[in-house]
């Protein structure tokens, strides 16, 4: 598709270029900040209230190799450390939740009260993606990524509140606060779509907004701490430098 | 650009917020309170959650003439039959047995029995044994039940099901086929704690078995404000008596776990008499100015044999029963005697039969 696709943009603007092209190759640096949320994509009933969201510490470094087909057209991919991380403080009302432990004890319940969640993953991810450079400011590019992930965090409170022994009939334990740890639970393959923009602002300097959207629940689907699927959704806001 | 990108994650905010739902519908379906007026009970209503059942302490007066209590419902929830009317308990009538309360949601709800708990004979073999589980959980625990089938002894076991536990046998109190008489008695075994109960710092699930009722309520909070002890009682006991085996466990550990070596474990057995209707709890049995009397075992150590034990209930001093005044009993005893410290040796059983109150 995506060499199908260049080589029909290169017929067509093969007539209108003034200079002469040559394909080359590209390199640039990318570094910048993940902001946004591992989210379910739709909140369910069970969440009442967003009391706070803050974007974690999470930059991103990486490098890109580019091939630029045609003046217009091209194709990069790139190898990136990637911290996305947020942190969040919500209410909740009988949110099911199924904890399960090494020694194989279970305990099932639906919570009622507040949490705050503090998440805060590393992936070495690796986005491939076609790239239109529309003109000598913007250049645009569309694709997806893999990421493996090499460090987890998910954890956080539960506090104020209470939570009914299997189920919204079982018996009530008042939470004046507890923790969660869900860390080792985050799946270590995740993969998605990705896109952005990037205006150039220096000679080889540009600014790089790239939004990244995770297709695979970062939880495996046997894992019931959370009862719904929740996905990497964060926008890298950075610069790239050409080198 | 950094404007913009403040703009950015403002609306990704706002987005979220404009995603929230209306609010699901109360699930839930307990009866909050049922109250009784205070001059009409000798001990608190109890509502025990797992065995869906109200457990009424009444006066002689209130149990012939019926009482007419006040319910309070789950938000939402809807009660059938409606209160208001007398419950009646003598022989006369049906009369209502029991209350189901439908949730807000329509959907399933639960039905609580009512039962009125007479003081009885204070005399217990523990021949008749209760299991107890609920719809759809996979633990199984059994209770002992008084000789005529009152619910008047509990245990921690319902917290140690909530951790995970499942199997009869697994729990710290559970039926011993060696009994002093008749064919069953009471073992209580100190058992190791598990990776959930860790997480609340608890290492160790001390054997134990008393009379009254266990709230879950408190469980993470102050697991000791979870035993509710005692229950209402007539005139003055003058001495405890009953059967035992003690078998301490082989290493005694601390509260982290951690192994405390030359220390042998015991176990306690006790009874407290207080003055009052409201039930006294592990924070405060034999420390509260409510208590009047205490009959206590003093040799807690390792008895191979059956043992036979009479204690006389010895007054605090300056205390006195009035006998116009309502008055509570509580039998309490445990595997290990810091077991509510989460102190005990794992392995250690005491096999209780035979117990009675002898009044004066």
């Amino acid at each position: 598709m995506l060499m199908a696709a260049t080589q029909l943009f290169a017929q067509d603007n093969g007539q209108a270029q003034t200079n002469e092209f040559k394909p080359m190759l590209e390199h640039r640096i990318l570094a910048g900040f993940n902001f946004g949320a591992t989210a379910p994509v739709g909140l369910p009933n069970t969440i009442r209230k967003i009391n706070g969201f803050w974007p974690e510490f999470s930059p991103s470094l990486g490098y890109e190799l580019s091939y630029r087909a045609t003046k217009k057209w091209g194709a990069s991919v790139a190898v990136k450390l990637d911290y996305k991380g947020m942190g969040t403080k919500d209410e909740v009302q009988y949110f099911p939740t199924i904890i399960t432990t090494s020694d194989g004890g279970r305990f099932e319940g639906d919570f009622t009260g507040k949490n705050q969640t503090t998440v805060r993953n590393a992936y070495v991810s690796f986005p491939i993606s076609a790239v239109f450079t529309a003109n000598d400011k913007w250049r645009f590019n569309l694709g997806g990524y893999v990421a493996w992930l090499f460090s987890s965090n998910f954890y956080g409170t539960v506090s104020d509140g209470y939570i009914r022994n299997g189920g919204s009939l079982g018996e009530k334990i008042i939470i004046t606060e507890a923790t969660f740890d869900f860390g080792t639970e985050v799946r270590s393959f995740d993969c998605g779509l990705q896109g952005g923009a990037a205006y150039r602002v220096g000679k080889r300097l540009s600014i790089d907004g790239n939004l990244n959207w995770g297709l695979r629940p970062i939880f495996p689907s046997d894992f019931k701490g959370m009862s719904f699927p929740m996905y990497n959704i964060y926008l890298t806001l950075g610069v790239t430098y050409k080198i | 650009m950094n404007l913009r990108k403040l703009c950015c994650i403002a609306a990704s905010i706002g987005l979220l917020q404009s995603c929230i739902k209306d609010a699901p519908q109360n699930p839930e379906a307990d009866i909050t309170a049922f109250t009784v007026p205070k001059d009409q009970l000798t001990g608190d209503v109890f509502i025990d959650q797992t065995k869906r059942q109200v457990r009424l302490y009444l006066t002689d007066t209130a149990f012939k003439r019926g009482i007419v209590p006040t319910i309070s419902v789950s938000n939402g929830a809807k009660v059938f039959p409606a209160p208001g009317d007398t419950l009646r308990f003598d022989s006369t009538g049906m009369g209502i047995t029991g209350y189901t309360i439908t949730p807000a949601t329509g959907g399933q709800g639960k039905t609580y029995t009512v039962r009125v708990v007479g003081t009885g004979n204070w005399k217990f073999g523990f021949e008749r044994w209760d299991t107890v589980s609920a719809e759809g959980a996979s633990w199984k625990y059994v209770n002992p039940l008084a000789d005529d089938g009152r619910n008047v002894w509990a245990s921690g076991n319902i917290g140690i099901a909530i951790t995970g536990v499942t199997e009869i046998n697994d729990f710290p109190l559970h039926i011993s086929n060696d009994a002093h008489d008749g064919k069953y008695a009471a073992i209580m075994e100190t058992k190791p704690g598990n990776a959930l109960s860790g997480w609340m710092g608890i290492h160790l699930f001390a054997g134990s078995l008393f009379m009254g009722n266990f709230v879950t309520d408190y469980l993470l909070e102050n697991p000791l404000k979870c035993t509710q002890f005692g229950q209402p009682y007539r005139g003055m006991p003058s001495r405890f008596t009953g059967y035992y085996k003690y078998q301490p466990g082989a290493t005694f550990q601390d509260k982290d776990g951690k192994p405390v070596p030359g220390t042998t474990d015991e176990c306690s057995i006790y009874a407290v008499l207080y003055s009052g209707t409201s039930r006294l709890d592990a924070t405060n049995i034999l420390t509260s100015n409510r208590v009047v009397a205490t009959a206590i075992l003093t040799d807690g150590t390792a008895k191979a044999d059956w043992t036979h034990f009479d204690i006389p209930f010895q007054n605090l001093s300056g205390k006195v029963v009035n006998l116009n005044e309502p008055v509570m009993l509580a039998i309490i005893a445990s595997s290990s005697k810091d077991g509510d410290h989460y102190r005990g040796a794992v392995g250690s059983k005491l096999v209780l039969d035979n117990i009675e109150i002898v009044n004066e």
